[in-house]
């Protein structure tokens, strides 16, 4: 399957569909709506609400998270906005500000 | 398209010649020197390096090498070499620009485009 | 990093980034390396490498980059500070702004072009206009309009919509030449029919040809083609 990546230097102001996995390494601003996984690299930075069926974040995360399966922030990454998930994980060291919300 | 077939004989206009006027005939044709006013040619038109065709061109397929201002409709292709000039609108099922040419108009081909964006696009 | 069972690979190899084929983007794409595109991209994009639209790529935008290199379907226009190349296979609507252009036999093609000064093959091109012996009563017009034309479009090598006009504006030179032509040709009118003894030999070639011919006369007569240049901007829609 091809692999979608935002790359370092890029910066998508927009809004990203699709059902196909996401690698963030760059910007997106707007809204993030997929089927799939995303990874937001250490690099990457979403200023988006996201709708997707696993989110793993590294890197920084502006906005409203709701994922269908799980959200998993690891240490190291920044996210502000609401989480919505049945499964999830803050690893030790993410900082995180916003309400969760775990009731699938 | 086939018909393309070598003929006998191609006719050369060469280098010292300038035609003027109206130029019309039934197999190719080679320009080496000069053509001013128009082009209507059932055939292959080259235009050589160091050919120069200002003239409104009607041909089955034509090849630039050289330098044509003027617009360019071809029943089969146009062809613009590298080194060649061409400006003026171009329009021909097949249009095919050669990296180094230099081209300066609008080319018209059949572009099918999927179902939806040509919906879109239209008008 | 150790639990990424469940996240995406990341990629190998810096510096590109690819839109994939179940993937929708609507806005705009902003960069400084490569993007392949093989799903769908609305909206914008601006990059300082190069843009790849894959085969199974389908581009609705205006696409700004160095080089962009098309084989699959993009509408809008494109320039492009370096070269724009139509793959076999490609299909492009829209005009195109570059210094390089490379249609490749198979690609299909509508819109404007704009050559800009700049690429490699211009400075190719102005050597060999230097070395074309062949002086015309047209050339110094078109020469002076082209030194004319030429400042605006090195001050802005990525072509913006209004140099593109600019730009535009230098085509119709070949119009502008050719009235003091016409009038100077109304006494030295010649009509030159080209025809091979040789053709007559075959009927058959001959008949089918004479037929081209006349179909082709009728359908174009030589003068009445002059409004043709006027449809471009019908055609530009």
């Amino acid at each position: 399957m091809a692999n979608t990546v935002i790359g370092s230097t890029i910066v998508i102001d927009g809004e990203i569909t699709g059902d196909e996995d996401l690698v963030v390494q760059g910007t997106v601003k707007g809204r993030v709506s997929l089927r799939e996984n995303i990874l937001v690299e250490e690099s990457g930075v979403l200023e988006a609400n996201v709708e997707t069926s696993t989110i793993t974040i590294n890197g920084t995360v502006t906005g409203d998270i709701q994922a269908s399966e799980r959200a998993e922030l690891k240490s190291n990454c920044r996210v502000v906005g609401d989480i919505r998930a049945p499964r999830i994980l803050i690893a030790d060291g993410a900082s995180f500000k916003g309400n969760v919300d775990m009731d699938g | 398209m086939a018909s393309t077939a070598p003929r006998p004989a191609t006719c050369v206009l060469g280098q010292q010649i300038t035609v003027r006027g109206t130029l019309t005939g039934e197999e190719d044709l080679v320009v080496e020197g000069r053509v001013e006013g128009s082009v209507s040619l059932a055939g292959h038109l080259i235009v050589a390096e160091g050919g120069v065709v200002e003239a409104d061109i009607d041909v089955q397929s034509i090849e630039v090498h050289g330098e044509v201002r003027g617009d360019i409709v071809a029943s089969a292709s146009i062809t613009i070499d590298q080194g060649a000039h061409v400006s003026g609108n171009v329009r021909a099922p097949r249009v095919i620009i050669h990296d180094g040419a230099q081209f300066q108009g609008a080319v018209e081909m059949e572009v099918e485009l999927p179902e939806g964006l040509a919906r879109g696009l239209s008008r | 990093m150790a639990a990424r069972q469940h996240a995406p690979s990341a990629p190998t190899g810096d510096g590109i980034t690819i839109i994939g084929e179940g993937i929708h983007v609507n806005g705009r794409i902003t960069g400084e390396e490569d993007l392949r595109v093989e799903g769908r991209v609305e909206g914008a994009i601006s990059l300082t490498e190069t843009v790849h639209v894959a085969r199974s790529g389908v581009v609705v935008a205006t696409i700004e980059a160095r080089d962009v290199v098309v084989d699959g379907v993009v509408v809008g226009n494109v320039s492009a500070t370096n070269s724009v190349s139509l793959e076999p296979g490609a299909k492009l609507v829209g005009d195109i702004s570059a210094p390089r252009l490379i249609i490749a036999d198979g690609a299909a093609f509508r819109g404007n072009v704009a050559m800009t000064e700049g690429g490699e093959s211009a400075a190719r091109n102005r050597a060999a206009g230097g070395r074309s012996k062949s002086a015309t009563r047209a050339r110094p017009a078109s020469g002076a309009s082209r030194a004319a034309s030429t400042p605006s479009a090195r001050a802005t090598p990525r072509a913006t919509a209004a140099s593109r006009k600019a730009e535009r504006s230098v085509t119709p030179r070949v119009a502008a030449i050719r009235p003091p032509k016409g009038a100077q040709n109304v006494d030295e009118e010649v009509t030159v029919v080209v025809r091979h003894a040789a053709l007559s030999e075959s009927e058959q070639s001959e008949a089918s040809s004479d037929k081209a011919a006349k179909k082709k006369a009728k359908k174009a007569p030589p003068r009445g083609r002059v409004p043709k240049r006027g449809k471009r901007s019908v055609n530009r829609r």
